[in-house]
This record gives structure tokens, C-alpha cells and sequence, in this order.
């Protein structure tokens, strides 16, 4: 029999203080933020307003009609069929035809419309939210998985979808259903009438009983289902280690844990949303009973004919149902608000700052300073990862930073990159203070080769094309020559037209980072940032490629770092780190007659 | 609906509580066509007659019903929510372990976007037809069919006027559903792409911010969602044409039924009453018919995912599910071989380049092992068919003395320790990260494998220590310290084959020395892609690929004395070297 406790035995999600009773708080800044999402969700939708008029007056149509069509029919009941008089039924009949004609027209048309203009407000939510995200600065994709990004971009927004294709015209129509049920009915029977308003203070409790639980819940379902997705993503990206370790197992184990949190808060919610329904049909058949029962007492007292209590039970029953879907749709709508929430959690994230006052076509010289930089990233707490950082480099000269694992050189790459913003110093462009320049200005006069080379899944052509998209095929091969990138990609089965992908396996990790290299021969930057840009490849296609690249360098302001010592050896100046400090610089020679860390560093390394 | 058995599948353990949901659901169902009955006896019997007794007591009948039917309801409820999540819950694990068991080669056919979606969005959408089908779905259409029964019961012969569009609406759902399912599965296909660009963009986003390809991006997201639109709009709008047709339909007929039906009440052939209720209940069938469109809607998207899934879930070839090998040793162990390629070609599955040409060598217990060779030259993929993420196409590889293909997988895997070429960390602490591979690791282990991959002094520098968290791709950490600590969960292993897959080349040259010396004392046989010689002279052996074939093979000084390829890459080192 456990089949049978099995359903009450769910871990409760909410508290006691989740569900407060109605009168303790009466706005509580949650029904605000309700508001507020709805509000959102509203104003994306109206962008469309000239189609969403024309969707509003077809539910007019279609209401009325729905309303006509069984007061039309027992009229006839009454007038005709109880009469035992035929004859000006056929006219009526004709008359229904039409009605229903007009009914079946209007339904789909409003249909039709409304998902044009939900699937529209779906599609502007969620290009919009990607282009948001695309302009939140670094330290925020640091702090969070991709896959929980990912899943309000997919299954937040499907809330907001499912809700929009169909809650805007139900609750729409239910208005209107009852407005005009209510008025038929009084003109029916106001003393019935009364009698089935009795129901609706019921209705109201009982919804917000169950809505102030939902609520809650489908925003923890939400969540859970973010927190799922984000380990899915990372599992399965990083698949390669889970089959090495063999922590398969685990893994499931894991996944089991986390899909049934997700099982957790979607049984709750799915359970309290059900007793919507249930409610409703309750209250319904009660004040069907109700209006059975005394019309029958009042046909029998002859104050109301037997028609109208045959009309007015079918009235009551319009008069409930646009009721019960507007408490059903409450549910819908909390899902949505949900869903919503998150998505719009993303787009109130501060963008970039961008408020650059440099004139967009100012053409940088080269010129870069670190004016006293101390730099710590947002998740580590008090650990500095560069202090008190200066050091000017010249138009035209090559940098190399060198220095021990984590001493911060990347750090100093993600700098001039304006990756990050200093709080303490300056990063200084031609003496302008970076935060002054306009990104848009700063990093199109720089290519870069990243310490992870990434691919996105489209031809060698764009993926070169990268670093500049109106850059021609024919300049994409030259840069391959140069990059030393154009043998292999010969050798691929569509050549420059093979379609890459991210995690494919048609390209080893070196030749990646040779198309990082052939993206920046491409971009002609002022400013050229290498990150370890060669420590994937082989030292001979290094020692090819090598003579390119300082021809790349020249004239132009460079940064390189490289644990491979003598790939820097065109250096003009040297930056030696150490935890954070810059703790020698000067040319190569300098730093060999200082005869310190980096004359050391040299000797280990076997060069002299 | 055939070949939506596998998913069914998934049911059966939760028949029981689906039946006691279902018997409740029934319950509430026959309370409302009960209902119109009694009303019709409070009419007739009742007021009609003049009874008032009649009507209290039918009145009150009614009231008991509706609490029957409430209670019912509520309890319906939680054991539909039961069934409906605990079967996505089933759903899921079991999708994910199907995920787990796929072959490398596997994942290369189902990018991980369109499994994400799988696992999410397609679950939901079945699940959400389940949940529906316990308490409304299968209501709608029983309420249906029940006030068509009930009309028959009450006036056969006006009833049948009900039915006079039915051949039509079959033909028309037929349709209707075909190309909905068609459309559905398009729909999923391209919230695959969806998810996948946005994967790309989160994984690249330093790329598109250097580049400044923000525009560019959201114009390639913009394109991929507006397809997205486009069909989801198609396939709804397709759906969305049966409630107005049926609702037509039905009215029509209803007009059909009144019409006959009064013209029997006048030749006295039927009650007023009877026309009445037939009427109400012909009302009654056209109130659930948008419930209906809603319905066919919910199954073919369903049934689209349910294809979907079912996709994954019957792969068998391709799953590392690998029957147990009957073979007996075939190659008597030698003792001091680690292991052995014998002739080993490799092609990547569907492609037709060949990756790996007959490879043959040999690596003693406890010796070092260096692969070198150009960008592209085969080192990684060589690296890759040891812990069997793909098999050979031909030849053998020999692990103590025994075909890998004839080790259990798990055994196999345990015995080698992997450090790919790309860090891969995952979200947790540092020591979480580090004893990732060995679960029951002490801190002693932890730290001592943390020391030798030379990042122990880094750690205990962090001010949460080892408790530091560590994003998804080790982002807060520089590109040797990933690598540090994707050397240490490797070392806390204590395999006895170690593959280090250039996995050093973010250290400087004093942190590597230190690596190479701290692990000197190791037993483990290994296997080292380098770039560097100076690493390469460290080991016992050297393996030297071109274009996947083995055109060196010796220690440094052998291939120095023979090898042009060899000393090439050393003059490639040692060139630079003499200018610097």
C-alpha cells in the first residue's frame, strides 16, 4: 500500500512564513514585484498594439456570440418548443447558423493573431535578454554556470510563452464572459442573480489561498530547473573527464539529487495549482444547487417561468466558468511571472560601463600606461592579483610579461582589454584614461589571441572572419598562410568551407590556436594582445610562424606573454612579475647585465 | 502511437496511483453528468409536478455529489502530481544515465545543446501531457463521450444528430495532428539551436567581447530565434485551427438536434424535458471541445518530444555498455610491459582521414614516455584511445598484457590517471575539484597530490584556502593554476598509467621542473605530450608523429644521432636559444 501514502509523503517546501495569512501582510513587496514583472511582460507584448486591438475586438465578437448562442436556443426552448409553436423557429435556426459562423471565424482568427503577437513578444524578450547578456561585464559570466544562464533564455521564457499564447485571450474573454452573463442575469432574475454572486467572496479566498503557494512554488521550480540545466551543461561539456575519472556514478547520483529537488517543488506546485480547479467545480456545483433549488421553489410559486431557470442554470454555469479559468489562469500567469522574473533578473544587471567621450573614429597611437593599478577580481574576496602596477609602453614597441603561473599577467592582458574596470589607478590609452574611451573605439584597434582558443560552429572563412567581418576570402587565406593554418585547413573535407564546431574533434587544440593567430592577421589592430598564443603548437610550426608574427608586431603596440622564453625575444621591453608586482622591467639586455629574476629565469630555462 | 512505447514505459512503475487518480478523476466526471439529470428530475418530477419534497431532496443529493466530487478532486490532485513528476523524475535519470553511457563518439553525433534540451524542455513537455491527461485530458473527452451516452440514454434518436459531423472531425484531427507532430519536432530542434548558440556565446564570451562581435552575435542569436518563432507560430497556428472547427461542427449539429428534436416534441413523440436535457448536454460537449484542442495541441507536442527522447534512449550501439569479454588472456603478460599499441590505425567515426597509421610501440612498467610531434599530428587522439573514449578501427592496444578491449572499462579507467589538454574544472571548491576523481580522498591525500602538482603554495595563499570556489571553467584561476589543479585530481588517483596531455604548458619553466622532480618517485608509467625537449630528454623514450604515423622512436640521444625530424624541433628550440 505504499502506492498510496507514498503521493502525501512529499518533503513541504513552503514555511510558515511563506504563507502568512491574507490580513497579516497586505502588500508585501512580493505582490509588488508581481505587479512590476507583469507590468514588463505587458509592455514588451504592446509593443504590437494595432494587432492587439484587433485581437481584443475579436474576442468581443466571439464572446458575445458565445453568449448569444445559448440564450438564443433557450429562447427558442421557451417561446417555441414549450409553446408547441413552430413556426418562426427555422429563421432563428438560420439565425444560429450564422452566429456560429461568426463564432468560429473570430476564434481562429484571434488566435491566429495572438500568437503572432506572443510568439513576437516571446522573440523581443529573448533576443533582447541575449543582447543584454552579451553587454554585462566579465566578472558576471564568472560567477555563474552556463547552463543556468542558458535555461532562462530557454525554459524561463517557455513559461512566459506558454502563458502569453493563451492567457491573454482567456482572461480577456472571461471578463468579458462574465460582464455579460451578470447583465443577462439580471435582466433575468435579479433575486437569482444575488444568489449566485454568493459564491464569488469564496472564490476570492480560496484563490488567493493557493496562489500565495504557487507563486512561491514556481519560482522554486524555476530555480530548480536552472540549477539542473547548469549541471547538465557541465557535465556533458565536460564529459571527456567524467568517462576518464570514471565518475559516471557520481554524476547520476548528482543528477538524481538535483532532479529531485526539481521533483520536489514541481509536485508542490503542481498539486496546490490542481486544487484550483477542484474549488471552483465545488463552488460551482453548489450554486447549482442553490439556483435548482430555489428556482424550483420559485417556479413553483409561479414567480419565475421554467424556462428561465433552465436558461439560468446554463447561465450560471457561464457565470462560474469564466470564473474558474480566470483563477486557473492566476496559475498560468504565476508561472509565467516566474519565468519572467529571471529573465528580467539578467536585464536589470548593470551593463558595461560605457561612457566613453573619445570620438569614436579617434585612431589610437599605441601609446598604453598602467598608472598605479591594483586590480582584484569580485569572487576573491581581499586577495589583490596585481598591486601598484605601472609601466608605460611606447607606440610600436613590443611588451612581454613573464613571470610564474597566476603572478597576474593574464590579468594585465583582461586590463588593457577592459575586461574589468580598476577602482584603484589608471589604464591609460594615449594618456586618456580608459574608462573615457569608448569600448567599441578601444577594442577594434586591438586583436587578441586568448589563452583558450574557441571556435564557434561555423565555416573556417567566419571563424577567421572573427577578427574582421568584412575581411575577404582571399585576405582570410592569407592570414592562414601566415598563421601557417592553410596547409591543414587544405586537408579538411570542404577545405575553407568546412563547418567547424565547438567541441568537434576535426581540429586538434594547436591547430585552434593557429586560427586564433590568423584571426588577429586578419583584424590589422593598433594594439595586439598574445596570451600564450603559440603554447598549443608544435616549437617547429612555432619557429614558422614566428617570423610572421614579429612582422605582425611591427609598428604596432604589442603584449605577449609566453612561458616559452624565447618566443619573446623580439622583445623591446620586459616586464618581469611576481604575485601581483611588476619586480624588474627593461629591455632584455637591462635585465641580463641586472643579472636578477629574469637573467635567472633565462639560465634555468637553458637559454643564454 | 506505437512507437511511443518507450517512453510509456515509464508509467508502469506508478499504475496504481495513475489508477486511483484516474478512478477519482471518474468520480468527479459521473457527479457532473449526473448532475443535468437530476436538474431534469427537479424539473419534471419537481416543480413540473408541483412536489416540493422532491425538490429539497434532489437538492440535496446534488450537494452531497458536489462534496464527493470536490474531495475527489483534491486528492486526485496529489496523486497525479505524484505520477506526473515522479515519472519526469524516472524520465530524466534515465536519460542522463543513457547520456552517461554514451561513447565519445556518440557525443559527436548529439551536440550537448540538444541534449540540455532533452533533458529539460522536452521532459517537460510529456510530463506536462501526463499531469493533464490524470485529471482533465482524459475528462474532456469522457465528458464528452459521457453526455453523448447520457443523450443517448435520454432521447436515442435526437442524440444521433450529435454525431453527424464526426467522420469529419476524425479526417480533420488526423491531419491536424500529423503535421503537428511534424511541426513540434522542428520546434524542439530549434530551441536546440537556441541553446546552442547561446552555449557558444557563454563559452566565448571573452572572444566576442575582444572582438567586439556583440552585434554580430545577437544578429546570429536573433536569426536562430526567429526561426524558432517562426515555426513554434507555425505549429501553434496549425493547432489552433481545430477549436473553432470543432466548435463549428458542433454547434451545427446541435442546431441539427434541436431542430429534429422539436419537431418530435411536436408530434408528441418526445418530452420537452428530453429535448432539454439533450440540449444541455449537447452544450455540455461543445464547453469541452476547446479543452479538447487543447488537448490534441499537448499531445503532439508530447508525442514531438517524446520521438525526441526516444531517440536518445534507444541507442544501443555507441554506449559504452560493452559486453564482458569471454576471451581469455590472449597475450601472456610480460612482466615489465605496461603496455603495448600493436599496429594501431585510427579513423574519427564518419570522417574518412585517416587519424592514426599503424602505430606500434612498446612502454615498459614505470617509464616516461614523450610524444612529440607537429600541431595536428595525431598525439592527442593517440592519448584519447587509451581510456577507450574511441576504439581503434584496427590493431590492438595491450595494457598489461591484456586487450583493453577485454578490461572492464571502469577497471581500465581506474588504472589511468588523465590530464586532457583543456583544463575542464567544475563548479565546487578547490578540494572538491582536486578529490573529484577519488570521492573518499583524506585532506592528507588532497593536499599531498595538491604539493606535488606544485599549486599547494597557491591554495593555502587563497584566503578560503582549498574551501575556494571555483567557477565553472576555473575562470578566477590563471591558465598554469587550472592546469596545476587538473594535474592533482589525476595524481590523487595514484594510477598506475599517468597521461598528461600537454598539460604543462601554462607553467613556467621553474614550476614545471619542480612538477616533473616532485613526481619523479611515482610509479606510474607515463605518457607525455611535450612540445618542449627539455621535458622530452626527461623521459625514458621518446614516440615522434607526423600526419598520425610514428616516424621516431628512441631516447633523446638515439633520435638526435638519427632522426632529421628530431633535431629539427631541436634546432627549433636551441636556435632561438643562441640569439636570446
Amino acid at each position: 500500500m505504499k502506492f498510496i501514502r507514498k503521493p502525501f509523503g512529499y518533503e513541504p517546501i513552503l514555511t510558515k512564513e511563506d504563507v502568512k495569512g491574507p490580513f497579516q501582510k497586505k502588500k508585501g513587496p512580493r505582490a509588488n514585484n508581481w505587479k512590476n514583472t507583469l507590468l514588463r511582460i505587458w509592455k514588451i507584448v504592446d509593443e504590437k498594439r494595432a494587432l492587439l486591438i484587433a485581437v481584443l475586438l475579436l474576442v468581443v465578437v466571439s464572446s458575445v456570440m458565445a453568449l448569444l448562442g445559448p440564450f438564443l436556443i433557450g429562447h427558442m426552448i421557451d417561446e417555441y418548443v414549450l409553446k408547441q409553436q413552430f413556426d418562426g423557429m427555422l429563421p432563428l435556426i438560420a439565425g444560429l447558423v450564422f452566429i456560429y459562423v461568426l463564432l468560429a471565424l473570430s476564434l481562429f482568427f484571434q488566435n491566429y493573431w495572438m500568437i503572432g503577437i506572443a510568439q513576437g513578444a516571446v522573440y523581443r524578450m529573448r533576443t533582447r535578454v541575449f543582447h543584454h547578456l552579451l553587454h554585462l561585464p566579465i566578472s558576471y559570466f564568472d560567477k555563474r554556470q552556463h547552463g543556468e544562464l542558458m535555461s532562462r533564455a530557454t525554459n524561463d521564457i517557455e513559461t512566459v510563452s506558454a502563458t502569453l499564447n493563451t492567457s491573454f485571450i482567456q482572461v480577456f474573454s472571461s471578463i468579458l464572459t462574465l460582464t455579460g452573463t451578470v447583465i443577462v442575469m439580471l435582466s433575468l432574475s435579479p433575486f437569482l442573480t444575488l444568489l449566485t454572486m454568493l459564491i464569488i467572496p469564496f472564490m476570492f479566498f480560496a484563490t488567493r489561498w493557493i496562489t500565495k503557494r504557487t507563486g512561491k512554488l514556481f519560482k522554486e521550480q524555476q530555480a530548480a530547473i536552472g540549477v539542473l540545466n547548469g549541471m547538465i551543461e557541465e557535465t556533458i561539456s565536460g564529459q571527456r573527464v567524467v568517462k576518464a575519472f570514471s565518475q559516471e556514478e557520481r554524476m547520476k547520483e548528482e543528477f538524481r539529487a538535483k532532479s529531485a529537488r526539481y521533483r520536489r517543488t514541481g509536485f508542490w506546485a503542481l498539486t496546490y495549482s490542481g486544487f484550483i480547479p477542484k474549488v471552483m467545480n465545488l463552488l460551482n456545483n453548489i450554486s447549482f444547487a442553490i439556483i435548482a433549488g430555489v428556482g424550483g421553489l420559485l417556479a413553483f410559486n409561479g414567480h419565475v417561468s421554467i424556462g428561465t431557470i433552465v436558461i439560468f442554470t446554463e447561465y450560471s454555469r457561464q457565470f462560474t466558468r469564466p470564473l474558474n479559468d480566470l483563477a486557473n489562469q492566476m496559475n498560468t500567469v504565476l508561472s509565467a511571472i516566474a519565468g519572467a522574473e529571471r529573465v528580467f533578473a539578467i536585464m536589470d544587471e548593470k551593463q558595461e560601463e560605457d561612457s566613453g567621450v573619445v570620438d569614436a573614429q579617434h585612431k589610437l597611437s599605441g601609446k598604453v600606461e598602467f598608472r598605479d593599478v591594483s586590480f582584484k577580481y569580485e569572487s576573491a574576496e581581499d586577495a589583490y592579483t596585481l598591486k601598484n602596477i605601472s609601466f608605460h609602453v611606447l607606440p610600436g614597441q613590443t611588451a612581454a610579461l613573464v613571470g610564474a603561473t597566476g603572478a597576474g599577467k593574464t590579468t594585465i592582458m583582461q586590463l588593457i582589454a577592459r575586461f574589468y574596470d580598476v577602482e584603484n589607478g589608471e589604464v591609460l590609452f594615449d594618456g586618456m584614461n580608459v574608462k573615457d574611451i569608448k569600448r567599441q573605439t578601444l577594442r577594434s584597434q586591438m586583436a587578441f589571441v586568448l589563452q583558450d582558443s574557441f571556435l564557434f560552429e561555423a565555416s573556417v572563412y567566419e571563424n577567421i572572419r572573427y577578427g574582421r567581418l568584412d575581411a575577404s576570402n582571399e585576405e582570410v587565406v592569407e592570414a592562414c598562410k601566415r598563421a601557417n593554418a592553410h596547409d591543414f585547413i587544405m586537408k579538411l573535407p570542404h577545405g575553407y568551407d568546412t563547418i567547424l564546431t565547438a567541441d568537434g574533434s576535426e581540429i586538434s587544440q594547436g591547430q585552434k590556436q593557429l586560427l586564433s593567430i590568423a584571426r588577429a592577421f586578419v583584424a590589422d589592430p593598433v594594439i595586439l594582445l598574445l596570451d600564450e598564443a603559440t603554447s598549443s603548437i608544435d616549437t617547429v610550426t612555432e619557429v614558422k610562424i614566428q617570423q610572421a608574427l614579429e612582422e605582425l608586431m611591427r609598428g604596432r603596440t604589442s603584449f605577449v606573454i609566453a612561458h616559452r622564453l624565447n618566443t619573446i625575444r623580439s622583445a623591446d621591453i620586459v616586464f618581469v612579475l611576481q604575485q601581483g608586482e611588476v619586480m624588474e622591467s627593461g629591455s632584455q639586455k637591462e635585465l641580463m647585465e641586472h643579472n636578477g629574476i629574469y637573467a635567472n629565469m633565462l639560465s634555468q630555462s637553458g637559454i643564454k | 502511437m506505437n512507437d511511443l512505447k518507450t517512453i510509456f514505459a515509464y508509467v508502469k512503475p506508478y499504475k496504481w496511483p495513475a489508477l486511483i487518480a484516474f478512478c477519482l478523476m471518474l468520480t468527479e466526471l459521473v457527479v457532473e453528468l449526473i448532475q443535468p439529470l437530476i436538474i431534469a428530475k427537479i424539473i419534471d418530477d419537481g416543480i413540473v409536478a408541483k412536489d416540493i419534497g422532491t425538490i429539497g431532496y434532489w437538492g440535496l443529493i446534488l450537494l452531497l455529489l458536489a462534496f464527493s466530487a470536490f474531495t475527489s478532486g483534491v486528492i486526485n490532485s496529489f496523486f497525479s502530481s505524484h505520477v506526473a513528476q515522479s515519472f519526469a523524475f524516472d524520465l530524466r535519470n534515465a536519460l542522463f544515465s543513457k547520456i552517461q553511457s554514451f561513447s565519445m563518439a556518440t557525443y559527436l553525433r548529439f551536440p550537448s545543446s540538444g541534449l540540455i534540451t532533452r533533458l529539460t524542455s522536452d521532459v517537460q513537455q510529456v510530463q506536462s501531457v501526463l499531469f493533464m491527461s490524470l485529471r482533465i485530458m482524459i475528462r474532456a473527452p469522457l465528458s464528452a463521450v459521457g453526455s453523448l451516452v447520457m443523450a443517448f440514454f435520454v432521447n436515442p434518436k435526437m442524440a444521433m444528430f450529435l454525431l453527424i459531423g464526426t467522420p469529419i472531425l476524425i479526417f480533420f484531427l488526423n491531419v491536424s495532428v500529423k503535421k503537428g507532430v511534424h511541426l513540434f519536432s522542428e520546434v524542439q530542434r530549434r530551441l536546440d539551436r537556441v541553446n546552442r548558440v547561446l552555449q557558444e556565446n557563454l563559452q566565448a564570451i571573452r572572444l566576442v567581447k575582444a572582438y567586439m562581435r556583440g552585434k554580430h552575435e545577437s544578429n546570429r542569436f536573433k536569426e536562430v530565434s526567429s526561426s524558432l518563432q517562426d515555426d513554434t507560430m507555425k505549429a501553434l497556428r496549425v493547432m489552433e485551427t481545430i477549436q473553432p472547427v470543432l466548435l463549428f461542427v458542433m454547434n451545427i449539429s446541435l442546431l441539427g438536434a434541436l431542430w429534429f428534436g422539436s419537431i418530435d416534441v411536436r408530434n408528441g413523440e418526445a418530452q420537452v424535458g428530453e429535448l432539454v436535457a439533450v440540449v444541455n448536454y449537447a452544450l455540455r460537449m461543445t464547453g469541452s471541445f476547446s479543452m479538447f484542442a487543447f488537448i490534441i495541441n499537448a499531445l503532439s507536442r508530447a508525442k514531438a518530444s517524446s520521438e525526441r527522447m526516444e531517440e536518445i534512449l534507444l541507442i544501443e550501439k555507441g554506449t559504452e555498455t560493452y559486453p564482458a569479454s569471454t576471451r581469455a588472456l590472449d597475450v601472456k603478460p610480460t612482466h615489465n610491459e605496461a603496455l603495448r599499441f600493436e599496429h594501431v590505425t585510427f579513423q574519427y567515426p564518419n570522417t574518412k582521414k585517416t587519424v592514426l597509421q599503424d602505430i606500434s610501440f612498446t612502454v615498459e612498467k614505470g617509464e616516461k614516455l614523450a610524444i612529440m610531434g607537429a600541431t595536428g599530428s595525431g598525439k592527442s587522439t593517440l592519448l584519447n584511445l587509451l581510456p577507450r573514449f574511441y576504439d581503434p578501427t584496427e590493431g590492438a592496444i595491450i595494457i598489461n598484457g591484456r586487450n583493453i578491449e577485454d578490461w572492464p572499462l571502469e577497471e581500465l579507467r581506474e588504472y589511468i590517471g588523465y590530464v586532457p589538454q583543456s583544463s575542464m574544472l567544475f563548479t565546487g571548491s578547490i578540494h572538491e575539484n582536486i578529490s573529484w576523481g577519488k570521492q573518499e580522498a583524506s585532506m592528507e591525500e588532497v593536499t599531498t597530490a595538491a604539493m606535488n602538482a606544485q599549486i599547494h603554495h597557491t591554495v593555502v595563499n587563497f584566503p578560503s584556502g582549498y574551501e575556494t570556489r571555483v567557477g565553472q571553467k576555473g575562470v578566477n584561476l590563471s591558465g598554469g593554476q587550472k592546469q596545476r589543479l587538473s594535474i592533482a585530481r589525476a595524481l590523487i588517483r595514484n594510477a598506475s598509467i599517468l597521461i598528461l596531455d600537454d598539460s604543462t604548458s601554462a607553467l613556467d619553466v621553474k614550476t614545471e621542473t619542480a612538477f616533473w622532480d616532485a613526481i619523479e618517485g611515482e610509479e606510474a608509467t607515463m605518457l607525455v605530450v611535450t612540445q618542449k625537449i627539455r621535458t622530452a630528454k626527461g623521459a625514458d623514450r621518446i614516440l615522434l608523429l607526423d600526419e598520425g604515423r610514428v616516424i621516431g622512436y628512441g631516447t633523446h640521444e638515439e633520435l638526435l644521432g638519427t632522426n632529421a625530424r628530431y633535431l629539427q624541433i631541436v634546432m627549433s628550440q636551441q636556435e632561438q636559444e643562441g640569439e636570446a
